[in-house]
């Protein structure tokens, strides 16, 4: 048995539509999308009055980065295609998507919780893991307390999960959701976490749900009954060992306060599939944008890196990556637009372009002198 | 339909000339491919990775003509295999290419001539040079080896060519060290100045024999192009400008001492066994009457080498990467060199006595 850990997974509610109903709060109560470009702003009248944009007038090929939860009643949800989205809910409301603010308000609840308990694992914009192990208070007061926090900080609801480790709290979390709070132990397992699809274990994709459906398992329970042995048939030896421990809520994995991003990447869909010549200043200016966004990123996190890549998605979603080392690391977006260049010179570029994409990797701090021969090795005066 | 008939290495010579730039893996699988034409008693062969162009011919029999692209590599591998003393036929049939000898048979998918991509020759009046090719040849021996791979700065990763009065200077450089060497052309084209792709230098390097035999370059703003022996190469340049070669090659050190370069370098090998195998720094300490090389590794492992120089001055302490001295060392022929030195954190300079077309700077270490 491992040794008792209090953890906790707090995840925000609805968070992108959520801030979107801060900005314009006479949208509570609607179905309204998050997803949509500039041109879906919405007009400020001269009364003082916001006029919006519907899913019934998009016309594009982007997909819905969130809903609000009565959006999600009318069977729309994140991810779908927008167009999709406007079929199901024409009347619903779709605003451009602000990353800007999205972040902005996530370092304001981080930063909230990080006052009551300061071991956090970071899991994105809208989620983190808290280790609450070292604190005195009893779960539901403490519970009680950061959602307080959190609320006051940003005028937004979360909801918590409280339990053992990071697998059962991720699942918990979900369960009261919005605005709730769940606090599970060992002994809630067979009543509260068994009865629920294995899908809703975080790591059991559509496809392996759908190879344990085939074999009758569709509950976390029926998963917890079966032989390891009889999964070892038809998974791989560490996953059947992996689906057998987590069904039964084990898990070891610590909260990661500290984690050094392997890459920093940025990529953009276009608003129409664009052509290397046909469109080649309109790609260039996409393509150094994004190699200025890398850069930024970098700089404000404070890495630089060695490995250039690029990411291009054709209009067949053929999709095909290419890497470009340097010799030494940078965060300079000259250099970075150069690499990847070179990256692109080495695609074929007869098919129209769905998607590009810039990354760069092989991170070291900035600051950090690495202790190579470059740094020895000084360089002619040109 | 008979492409050639006779023995393997008539053919195979000018096979090798033209497919040593074949890439392994390309983008348009034609490339992979070369191009065999016949028009009557001569043979063309060619193939390109879209840089570079090598063409060169091959005599043979009839007056038809015939085209067709097949995969380079195979047919090397084939005749390579083949005994040299084999007769080799070719022959198109319904559009593969058939190869006998002895008793042995192949026969090989080919793809439509028309579709092989030719380099189009550039216009306007291109500088024309003339040399032989052993000068050419001694020329970037002095200094290819320091041209930058796969540098960020991809004007480094080749060699600019100079055409100055009746001058032609080459210069590599990635950065860290640099090498110029120069030539007395025997007339005076009109100057420019290109930079002539890596693996151009190193094709053509392999290419130029050791002969007085003409070497023709004519030079476009765009294309360079070089005719010798039966063989043209017609490569793309880079487009970019060239640093400035002539600021860091230094007028004005004042500690100069010649050195035998054999003794030099066999003390420098033994020095670089000790060296720390990333950073390959060695100590050069210039003292009275001597010159000390002193390397050490992580294991704290010490080796120290003592030349015997006519040198009366203040003694010096500075570091450098070993591979770079060795490089230039190794690259010359002179019985003894010239080295010329300021402080610790000034370039070396490396001349031939009395010669003043060579010269090779590099960046010291701090170690």
């Amino acid at each position: 048995m491992e040794p008792s850990r209090r953890i906790a997974h707090l995840d925000m509610d609805a968070f992108y539509a959520s801030v979107e109903l801060l900005r314009y709060p006479e949208l509570k109560g609607q179905a309204v999308v998050v997803g949509g470009r500039g041109s879906q702003a919405p007009v400020l009248q001269a009364d003082g009055a916001h006029v919006f944009a519907r899913l019934r007038d998009y016309v594009g090929r982007g997909v819905l980065t969130t809903s609000t939860y009565e959006a999600r009643a009318l069977g729309v949800f994140s991810g779908m295609g927008t167009m999709k989205a406007a079929r199901l809910a024409p009347d619903a409301v779709i605003l451009p998507v602000d990353f800007e603010s999205y972040r902005h308000y996530s370092q304001r609840f981080k930063a909230a919780v990080a006052a009551i308990a300061p071991a956090i694992e970071d899991r994105g914009i809208d989620e983190i893991y808290i280790d609450l192990s070292t604190i005195q208070e009893d779960s539901l007061t403490l519970a009680k307390r950061i959602k307080a926090a959190v609320w006051e900080a940003t005028g937004l609801t979360c909801s918590i999960g409280i339990t053992p480790n990071k697998l059962l709290s991720k699942i918990s979390s979900d369960l009261e959701k919005p605005d709730g709070i769940t606090i599970l132990d060992w002994q809630d397992i067979p009543a509260r976490i068994w009865p629920l699809p294995a899908k809703k274990i975080n790591g059991i994709g559509p496809k392996a749900a759908e190879k344990l459906a085939a074999l009758g398992i569709g509950t976390i329970g029926e998963l917890a009954d079966t032989a390891p042995e009889v999964l070892q048939q038809h998974f791989g030896y560490n996953f059947a060992a992996w689906l057998h421990d987590a069904a039964h809520g084990i898990d070891t994995r610590p909260v990661a306060t500290h984690s050094e991003p392997k890459s920093i990447s940025r990529e953009t869909t276009f608003d129409r599939d664009l052509h290397a010549k046909q469109d080649k200043s309109s790609l260039s200016e996409i393509f150094t944008s994004l190699c200025t966004h890398v850069s930024q990123d970098l700089k404000r996190q404070g890495y630089q890196g060695r490995t250039i890549g690029i990411k291009l998605r054709y209009d067949d979603f053929q999709t095909v990556t290419r890497d470009y080392g340097l010799p030494r690391p940078t965060d300079n977006p000259a250099l970075i637009r150069k690499a990847a260049g070179e990256c692109l010179k080495r695609v074929a570029l007869e098919k129209r372009i769905r998607l590009l994409g810039v990354r760069i990797g092989n991170l070291s701090q900035a600051g950090v002198p690495e202790l190579t021969d470059e740094h020895c090795q000084t360089e002619l005066p040109f | 339909m008979l492409l050639f008939k006779g023995p393997r290495d008539q053919f195979l010579s000018p096979l090798q000339a033209v497919c040593g730039i074949v890439e392994k893996r390309h983008t348009l699988p034609i490339l992979s491919n070369v191009l065999v034409e016949k028009n009557g008693e001569r043979l063309t062969l060619l193939a390109t990775d879209i840089e570079i162009q090598i063409t060169t011919h091959a005599p043979t029999m009839g007056d038809d003509h015939i085209a067709m692209t097949v995969g380079a590599r195979k047919l090397q591998d084939i005749l390579r295999s083949l005994p040299e003393s084999a007769e080799v036929t070719l022959s198109l049939d319904d559009k593969r290419l058939q190869l006998k000898a002895g008793k042995s048979r192949f026969n090989l998918q080919t793809l439509p001539p028309d579709d092989f991509p030719r380099m189009a020759v550039s216009d306007g009046n291109p500088t024309q040079l003339r040399l032989t090719q052993n000068c050419m040849k001694r020329l970037l021996a002095l200094v290819q080896y320091s041209m930058a791979q796969q540098d960020i700065r991809y004007y480094l990763n080749g060699l600019l060519l100079v055409v100055k009065g009746n001058e032609i200077r080459v210069v590599a450089t990635d950065g860290h060290r640099l090498a110029y060497a120069s030539e007395i052309l025997p007339d005076t084209p009109a100057p420019i100045e290109v930079i002539i792709p890596r693996k151009t230098i190193i094709e053509l390097s392999r290419q130029l024999n050791d002969t007085d035999e003409p070497l023709e370059i004519s030079l476009a703003p765009t294309q360079a192009r070089f005719n010798f022996g039966t063989i043209e190469l017609v490569s793309k340049l880079i487009e970019g400008k060239f640093p400035d070669y002539e600021r860091v090659i230094p007028q004005h050190h004042a500690k100069i001492i010649k050195l035998n370069r054999d003794s030099f370098v066999r003390s420098l090998q033994r020095a670089a066994i000790l060296t720390n195998e990333k950073f390959r720094g060695v100590r050069i300490v210039l003292g009275e009457g001597s010159l000390k090389i002193i390397s050490s590794n992580a294991e704290q492992e010490e080796a120290q080498e003592e030349l015997e120089v006519e040198y009366s001055g203040d003694t010096l302490d500075v570091g450098f990467n070993v591979t770079y001295l060795l490089d230039v060392l190794n690259n010359v022929s002179n019985e003894t060199i010239e080295l010329h030195l300021a402080d610790a954190n000034s370039s070396a300079l490396f001349v031939l006595p009395g010669n003043d077309t060579f010269k090779y700077v590099v960046m010291p270490m701090r170690i």
